[in-house]
């Protein structure tokens, strides 16, 4: 099972923040806090939109023939996400 | 698994611009419109304006078919134009352009319903059974069309509404207009 990487915390829904990372080779724990990376912070299905798009070289024709979607709609799911990503910064 | 077949029927039938746009919504529906236009021809329908469908009155095939195109096109440029205005997102004009097609693929139905031996001013209760008749198809075009605007546009929820109804209002204007220079010609 892949564990899902949770954004937001579940019980006050704020932001999440990494607060420790460790090394499974010798078990050295940094602790510290730190930012998620802005990918890290949208959905699952988003971050594998990202990874089609430039998988297709960012040819949103080519994303709308893999996904049986037509081009606007495939055009509209990137403006969706640019807005979700420009919300995040 | 019932719910999801219905989703997906419901997509298909009011919006299948989630699938298909572009040239390909525009063969189509061009071929929609010109079989329409063919057999409105024996039917004695009219598709005089952006939202017109009248019965009665003979026309050939030329009429029908320009008739068609003013009305499509009438639609097509003014969304268009609403779409560069309002949208935030890059809009092509051939999704605009091949949605609303696909959309007045209706029209064939409004033919069809042509032949209907209702539509007679001095059958007053057959014609009101027949405006009921025509409700359902008139009301499937227009949420096609509201689909299409808001597929190829990006534009949703209140804002789409405001805009589709200025556009669909200017459209039949525009297409009047159009229809009243050119008929002298035909």
């Amino acid at each position: 099972m892949i564990k899902k990487l949770p954004s937001v915390c579940p019980s006050c829904s704020a932001a999440l923040k990494i607060t420790s990372l460790g090394c499974e080779a010798c078990d050295t724990i940094i602790s510290g806090k730190f930012e998620l990376p802005v990918l890290a912070k949208i959905s699952a299905d988003d971050q594998q939109f990202i990874l089609d798009f430039i998988k297709s070289s960012g040819s949103l024709k080519e994303m709308a023939q893999k996904l049986n979607l037509s081009y606007p709609t495939v055009r509209n799911m990137l403006d969706d996400l640019i807005s979700k990503l420009s919300k995040n910064d | 698994m019932t719910n999801l077949k219905t989703a997906n029927l419901n997509k298909w039938l009011f919006n299948p611009f989630i699938y298909i746009a572009g040239e390909q919504a525009l063969f189509i529906g061009w071929i929609a419109m010109l079989l329409a236009s063919g057999i409105a021809g024996f039917s004695k329908t009219h598709f005089d304006g952006a939202l017109d469908v009248h019965f009665g009155a003979h026309a050939p095939f030329v009429t029908s078919l320009i008739e068609q195109c003013v009305a499509w096109l009438s639609v097509t440029v003014v969304l268009y134009l609403l779409a560069l205005i309002f949208s935030k997102s890059r809009i092509r004009f051939i999704d605009v352009a091949g949605t609303i097609a696909l959309a007045r693929a209706v029209t064939l139905i409004f033919a069809v319903l042509g032949f209907l031996p209702i539509w007679d001013l001095n059958k007053p209760v057959w014609l009101i059974l027949g405006a009921f008749l025509l409700l359902l198809p008139i009301i499937w075009m227009i949420a096609l069309m509201y689909n299409a605007f808001s597929v190829s546009a990006n534009i949703r929820g209140s804002k789409a509404i405001v805009c589709f109804i200025i556009g669909l209002l200017t459209a039949e204007v525009l297409s009047k207009v159009c229809l009243h220079y050119l008929m002298p010609y035909l």
